[in-house]
């Protein structure tokens, strides 16, 4: 069994996929993305994607992390086995600052590792656009615009029309493999 | 010789900031009558409880603007070390405000002079330099304290004259150098004068960090000489990033807002990426404040932690003006500029101008909390007072005086040399930044 994943248009040059994105945008579709083999710059500009969302992993993570080392400090110095240090309180936000601090660090960076696998859907083995048989050029020297089937727009004969009018070098049906049962 | 075209967006002039708007003159006039008043009152006002008040309120001011200028001078070294190229049309304006070093020397000189001539009055608030001043919180003068005996090798009068000078020495040199070097391509395109400033800034930035460091233990730490800290001259230099970047951005913006200035050159990623280095450094400002809290409390040796004592409370225990404040910088110069400075849209714009005067409110008052508590002579059982925190009309007047000079040697710098540095080879790169 396959299905129609999407519409492919293949290009050449970044100006020519910078221009192709911009109008896939203004023509309301809203599930659709761009494959290219290095970043462009003013690309996300261009397909109106807004920032990342993974500074707010890494926030809640530090914040954790923060309260995680002042909790550790607390339940052992103060609570689990109470014990004077150098004439100090049990306990006190000052001396285990180090403590929080490094933890915030550390959770904050597994936060934002967490979130960039979280937001872009980390680990995938496997995405339908690898059936297309020029899927290597993809990663070497050419630009692709890919608008999905599942998209309220998508209509197989004018969405291959509209791809077409902005003259890429090729426009492919990707089909999605489902396993055999 | 290599060269590069000139590159030269349409608007930018080639004689830099005139006309209407650049008050230059007005502002030296302004910087002149309020620095001689305050000179004025430094020598002739007396006050019996505290007769070294309009002293610190002096110094307090033109190390305020110091700070601003030192930060700006490391910053143009630290792009020039990591051959930034997003900043180079930043750089410029830095280059114009560090003009004014040798008159922050000037300004200061009255104080050190005071010093050395008025030993009697008690109006110099560096204590050790009069040798029969009777030491707060302990029966003894100067002259009988071991501690300052010990100490004598390194803070006395001759010495303290001499270190003076090689500070003022070595920052006022840097600014020579890289102004005119900076100008002198702009001129002639030449690019050797980019490898004789990035060889310089790496001495420079040796130099300028070990001016700051001894510069702030002469005039801040020996204040109470018996306390000690290796962190405090690193306090100084954090302290003084913080303000250089947040004056910085409001240079930004008043340039960005003239046509003859950098009207549609500077853009929103410039703004951004200042913004991260502010965030970077109110951070790293707080790492430095609270390590040396954190060393002193932990070793709590009487010498060191009196220090922090007479910022918190009076001496039967109950909290003082300091501790207030010293929660504000806590609370409102770290906490919440590192909150709000970790978002996106607030380092654009109005949301930047804001945090950045808000910075620079703030480093008036961490200043005022590093430099003007004291121990002062009392007739009483503990033998000392503790000088409160008090805004007298000297701190604002000196502080309007300084700014007047500084302001003015900026605005003539950037009336006579173009906005941008048009023959630098990372012009481009600076012009066409974005995130």
């Amino acid at each position: 069994m396959s299905k129609t994943y999407g519409i492919l248009a293949l290009f050449d040059t970044p100006p020519a996929i910078y221009e192709a994105a911009k109008s896939v945008r203004k023509a309301g579709y809203t599930k659709w993305d761009v494959i290219t083999p290095c970043p462009l710059h003013g690309m996300d500009g261009a397909m109106g994607i807004t920032r990342s969302k993974v500074p707010i992993f890494t926030f809640i993570g530090g914040f954790i992390g923060f309260w995680v080392g002042m909790f550790i400090a607390w339940y052992m110095g103060a609570y689990d086995y109470p014990l004077i240090v150098n004439g100090m309180p049990y306990f006190s936000p000052i001396f285990p600052f180090p403590v929080a601090y490094e933890m915030t660090i550390l959770l904050a960076a597994f936060g934002t590792l967490g979130g960039m696998f979280v937001t872009n859907r980390l680990p995938m083995h496997y995405h339908p656009v690898m059936n297309y048989d020029r899927f290597e050029r993809l990663t070497d020297d050419k630009f692709a615009v890919i608008i999905e089937a599942e998209d309220a727009l998508f209509d197989m004969q004018k969405t291959r029309e509209f791809l077409e009018s902005f003259g890429p070098a090729e426009v492919t049906v990707i089909t999605d493999e489902e396993e055999a049962e | 010789m290599s060269t590069s075209s000139d590159v030269m967006p349409a608007g930018v002039s080639a004689a830099g900031v005139k006309g209407p708007g650049n008050w230059s003159l007005r502002c030296l006039l302004i910087g002149i009558v309020f620095s001689l008043l305050s000179l004025f009152g430094l020598l002739f006002t007396t006050d019996a409880s505290d007769p070294s008040r309009p002293f610190l309120g002096y110094m307090l001011a033109v190390v305020y603007w110091l700070s601003i200028l030192i930060g700006m001078q490391f910053l143009i070294m630290l792009w020039w070390m990591f051959d930034a190229g997003w900043s180079v049309i930043i750089r410029r304006q830095f280059e114009h405000m560090i003009s004014a070093l040798p008159w922050l020397g000037v300004l200061l000189l009255p104080l050190v002079i005071m010093g050395l001539v008025d030993t009697q009055s008690g109006k110099v608030a560096w204590v050790w330099m009069s040798m029969d001043a009777p030491v707060a919180g302990t029966s003894g003068t100067v002259a009988d304290d071991v501690l300052y005996l010990h100490k004598a090798p390194y803070l006395n009068n001759p010495f303290f004259l001499l270190r003076f000078f090689i500070y003022f020495a070595v920052w006022a040199g840097l600014a020579w150098a890289f102004r005119t070097w900076s100008f002198r391509m702009d001129a002639t395109g030449d690019h050797k004068y980019v490898h004789r400033s990035r060889v310089l800034a790496a001495f420079g930035l040796f130099l300028s960090a070990m001016a700051t460091t001894f510069a702030s233990i002469d005039w801040f730490m020996t204040l109470n000489y018996h306390w000690f800290s290796t962190m405090f001259g690193v306090w100084y230099f954090s302290a003084a990033m913080r303000a250089a970047l947040a004056a910085g951005v409001l240079v930004l913006f008043y340039m960005g807002s003239r046509t003859d200035g950098l009207k549609g050159i500077v853009n929103s990623a410039h703004y951004h990426f200042m913004g991260c280095l502010m965030l970077a450094f109110t951070v790293f400002w707080a790492y430095i404040s609270f390590s040396q809290y954190f060393l002193i409390y932990n070793a709590n040796i009487p010498e060191e932690t009196f220090w922090y004592n007479i910022r918190e409370m009076n001496k039967d225990g109950t909290y003082n003006s300091w501790w207030w404040i010293s929660m504000a910088l806590i609370f409102a110069y770290f906490l919440f500029p590192f909150l709000y400075l970790l978002w996106h849209r607030n380092k654009q714009g109005n949301r930047l101008k804001f945090i950045a005067i808000w910075i620079l409110v703030f480093h008036f008052i961490d200043l005022y909390w590093n430099i003007m508590p004291q121990k002062l002579w009392a007739d009483n059982e503990m033998g000392y007072d503790v000088r409160y925190f008090t805004v007298s009309w000297i701190d604002v007047t000196m502080f309007i005086g300084v700014g007047g000079i500084v302001l003015w040697s900026f605005l003539r710098s950037a009336s006579q040399e173009r906005p941008i540095p048009i023959r630098d080879p990372r012009i481009k790169e600076s012009l066409n930044y974005h995130e």
